[in-house]
């Protein structure tokens, strides 16, 4: 029988991180992915001339080798940073309400940032420079937490980072409530909203803003070959480091030994059984718990039904045959949104029928040669806040499929003035039943578990230690301590691929 | 930084309610349900049917079409769904070689839900071969996703198609004029369809039958003059007669009509975005015969087989028994995506891969000629 120290289920971000990170530490690595290419959402795909980027809008908190952000650190000491070749984004977003009657364009950098938020709304200037203040407070503090592993020393939260402590119970709306920000300033910091999938009166406050201090302090990047130059530049260094990746395998069950009920083994779809006394699962509890293990505690079964999924994903993909300038598409990133009460917005996106949202981005701003001369590429995304999608029959799929891309062209084109009908040459679509068939997550969910208040980023580090209920098993990626998104799951890959390491060690 | 936070009139009530968070979190978790956990989920079954993967498929009925075409039917495993006009790889082992081939499905995509499907075999290589002269009823076959995008996209193309076929390229035409009829699809399909003779014609009767005034199908006769028939090759002057206006082509049928073709259409200043070609798979090419060592890494095993110069890497691979992802056999799908570990190749036709791959060395050997000894790194099939 095939033997390894630990066996990581899924190349996804989380699952390629934490491989890394186990063959760093010593250990003998079996990384098997059940689609045939590594990334899960971090991939590209070809249709005719184009080469779409599949999820990646932008990787923030990565800076210049001289600011390094987080993430760059992080894929430093991966040693991937060198195998990518970056591009820079210039703009943070442009975010467009139909209510509020905004339109405003941000800047990346903390100061660009305020002095273009107090010429949109003045007077704001001091609210907001608070609110970046508290939220590096909040990066300082998370990088101590992660330090630690979770088991933070109260004394240092409360002596070093008491701005922390203070806001980091609160939503987002309760905290800039108290900074005084005035409403439209609000609105125009909240456009964020959507890439963490919660509303701003659940979402956690400490975890909204350190992913706006993410984005906003040091800029971000796109690799040039969309993010599946990361994923294969994972691979690659996780052969350089002696792992072993099988591709088109999926791993069936999680084996456990009777005397501790911990991992003892992992069964895969041809039948192959592999020995290991460790796993790191970049997948959804629910489906490890749901289907690849036996005994499962009534403890486990409650803490996995108790979370919330949170939205499933929806993405059109336009080959444009004309460049971005002559569509009138100005910008990199767009939010579109039909109010800023976010609330209200996220009851509206329940339903295919009353979800007008959508995150768009036209990477030709970014990086202008993405496609050939004479054409763009834009990527349309939204989410859905209910499974409304599983009501859709196999016979209703591609009418439905057809009847979100025609709106989200219409919205566009209304709300930008740009003009995409008669130059669309390519069109693919991604749907839940798409995200579900690739990732295999559960109603097609792209954001893990949800921020929701109680459950969000504070309580989920804090209680990494006590989560950890199976003796060997771990868990990376988007439903994990960290939450979603690519630096997200990056970096719980690093967290559960160090714990695992220090795991085998502890085990001698 | 001086500015300290307060929610609270009182600081240290800020922080009473975070140390609050951990409890309050324990809590819910406990307060679970503890039924058991789904096994799966509603839209998950449901891209189970759009997409089943690979399936087994009893052969349950054999039509000859013509000469040299028969159409052939099964029944599958599970429910599936396609859209008209992509094609799913029909395979078996045949001898020592695990084969398959992709084929157009002609059914329509509703029968599909009853978990029939039909593909249309021009007896014209080794595994059309095997169909032709070896396949009988009740005998099993693997079956693949359906694939491809040669499909109508009502949000990009015109509500009128120009559907040019030659010869058994009539078979995605032939499902998507079922799957307007019965109400699937909802678009305006003008067929031009070339065969040598009038006996050449597949689905003649079942395509006369099924015209309506959103569907025409017109027969285009190169080896013969008959009354009712235009005569010839698919030239401008014909595609004149029976289209106007704004229209999207579709072409499905050989190299040489796609050439001949594409030149008729220059008239028309057509952009890309109104043109489809359905690509059509690799063959051999001709050079000098050489044979390689060509070393795969499937799973935890390896192999060592030899590959002819003249056939793709993919093909090489099938010949010496390995089971290997292979699907539409053109370069463009990435099915056989793997990784080069050493060795040199050429590509036939244009390159599909994306950039990264390039940058890290991974072929798609379906459309890769080996121009040395080999070492590469497959997935096994699923």
């Amino acid at each position: 029988m095939k033997k390894y120290d630990a066996v990581v289920i899924g190349a996804g971000n989380g699952g390629l991180t934490a491989a890394v990170r186990l063959l760093q530490g010593g250990a003998k690595v079996l990384l098997v992915e059940k689609h045939n290419l590594p990334g899960g959402f971090a991939t590209s795909f070809r249709r005719g001339r184009f080469e779409f980027e599949a999820s990646l809008h932008e990787l923030n908190d990565f800076g210049t080798p001289d600011n390094a952000g987080d993430v760059r650190v992080l894929f430093d000491e991966l040693g991937v940073t060198d195998k990518i070749e970056w591009t820079s984004i210039p703009d943070a977003y442009r975010v467009i309400s139909r209510e509020e009657k905004i339109d405003a364009t941000m800047p990346f950098g903390v100061k660009e940032f305020i002095d273009r938020m107090e010429r949109y709304v003045p007077g704001c200037r001091l609210s907001v420079e608070r609110f970046f203040d508290l939220a590096e407070e909040v990066r300082l503090a998370q990088a101590y937490s992660s330090s630690v592993n979770g088991k933070t020393d109260s004394k240092v939260m409360v002596g070093k980072y008491g701005n922390f402590v203070r806001s980091g119970s609160y939503s987002v709306n309760e905290v800039l409530k108290a900074l005084k920000m005035p409403k439209r300033a609000k609105d125009i910091l909240n456009a964020y909203w959507c890439y963490l999938g919660a509303h701003c009166d659940d979402l956690s406050f400490a975890h909204y803003a350190s992913m706006v201090n993410r984005y906003i302090r040091r800029g971000v990047l796109m690799p040039k070959m969309r993010s599946h130059e990361i994923s294969l530049a994972f691979i690659e260094r996780i052969r350089e480091l002696g792992g072993d990746v099988l591709m088109n395998t999926e791993a069936v069950r999680i084996l456990t030994d009777p005397s501790d009920g911990g991992v003892a083994g992992v069964i895969l779809d041809d039948g192959t059984q592999i020995q290991t006394r460790h796993v790191v699962a970049n997948c959804a509890p629910h489906l490890v718990f749901g289907k690849m293990m036996d005994k499962v505690s009534e403890e486990v079964v409650r803490a996995t039904n108790a979370r919330k999924f949170s939205g499933r994903g929806f993405t059109m993909f336009l080959g444009l045959d004309k460049p971005a300038e002559e569509l009138g598409i100005e910008n990199h990133n767009y939010f579109l949104y039909d109010t800023m009460d976010t609330a209200r917005q996220y009851d509206m996106m329940r339903t295919i029928e009353g979800n007008n949202v959508q995150a768009t981005v036209c990477l030709n701003r970014a990086y202008p040669e993405c496609s050939p001369k004479g054409t763009c590429m834009l990527y349309f995304t939204t989410l859905y806040m209910s499974d409304d999608w599983a009501n859709v029959t196999p016979e209703n799929y591609y009418k439905t499929k057809n009847y979100v891309a025609n709106k989200m062209i219409d919205r566009f084109e209304r709300d930008t003035g740009a003009k995409l009908r008669g130059s669309i040459e390519e069109i693919s679509v991604a749907t839940p039943m798409t995200y579900a068939r690739y990732c295999g997550h559960p109603q097609g969910v792209i954001y893990g578990y949800e921020s929701q208040y109680w459950d969000g980023l504070m309580p989920r580090l804090q209680m990494m230690a006590e989560d950890h209920k199976v003796r060997g098993l771990r868990f990376a990626g988007g439903y994990a301590m960290r939450l979603s998104g690519y630096s997200s799951a990056y970096f719980s890959g690093d967290i559960s691929g160090r714990q695992t390491v220090g795991d085998i060690k502890r085990e001698g | 930084m001086s500015y300290k936070f307060k929610k609270q009139i009182f600081g240290f009530m800020d922080l009473l309610r975070f140390k609050k968070m951990v409890p309050k979190r324990r809590a819910r978790l406990a307060e679970g349900s503890p039924e058991r956990l789904p096994v799966t989920y509603t839209v998950n079954e449901t891209a189970k049917i759009l997409h089943p993967g690979y399936q087994t498929a009893v052969l349950r009925k054999i039509e000859q079409n013509t000469p040299d075409t028969k159409t052939y039917t099964f029944e599958t495993e599970r429910p599936l769904y396609f859209r008209a006009g992509q094609y799913l790889t029909v395979g078996c082992r045949v001898g020592e070689s695990v084969v398959s081939r992709p084929y157009a499905l002609s059914s329509a995509p509703r029968a599909a839900l009853n978990k029939q499907i039909s593909v249309t075999v021009k007896k014209c290589g080794f595994f059309s071969g095997y169909l032709f002269d070896r396949a009988k009823e009740g005998d099993s076959f693997t079956v693949g996703d359906p694939s491809g995008e040669f499909c109508y996209e009502p949000v990009k193309d015109s509500s009128r198609i120009l559907a040019i076929a030659g010869g058994s390229g009539i078979t995605p035409f032939y499902s998507m004029a079922q799957a307007i009829a019965d109400g699937t699809e909802d678009f305006n399909l003008t067929i031009l369809y070339g065969a040598e003779k009038e006996e050449d014609l597949i689905f003649r009767k079942q395509l006369d039958d099924l015209c309506s005034d959103k569907i025409k199908v017109v027969y285009v006769l190169h080896g013969e003059k008959k009354e009712g028939y235009e005569h010839g090759f698919i030239t401008k002057e014909i595609i004149e007669k029976y289209v106007s206006g704004d229209f999207t082509v579709m072409m499905c049928g050989p190299g040489g009509m796609y050439e001949f073709v594409s030149k008729e259409l220059e008239a028309w200043h057509l952009p890309l975005r109104r043109v489809k070609k359905e690509a059509n798979c690799v063959g051999v090419r001709d050079v000098q015969d050489a044979e390689y060592d060509l070393t795969v890494h499937i799973g935890f095993d390896t192999y060592t087989v030899r590959a002819s110069a003249n056939e793709t890497i993919l093909t090489a691979m099938e010949r010496a028994g390995l089971s290997v992802p292979a699907k539409c056999r053109a370069g463009g799908c990435g099915f056989c995506h793997s990784k080069l570990v050493s060795g040199r190749y050429s590509l036939a036709g244009a390159d599909k891969r994306r950039l990264a791959d390039l940058k890290f060395g991974y072929i798609h050997p379906c459309c890769s000629y080996p121009d040395s000894d080999m070492e590469i790194i497959v997935p096994k099939a699923q």
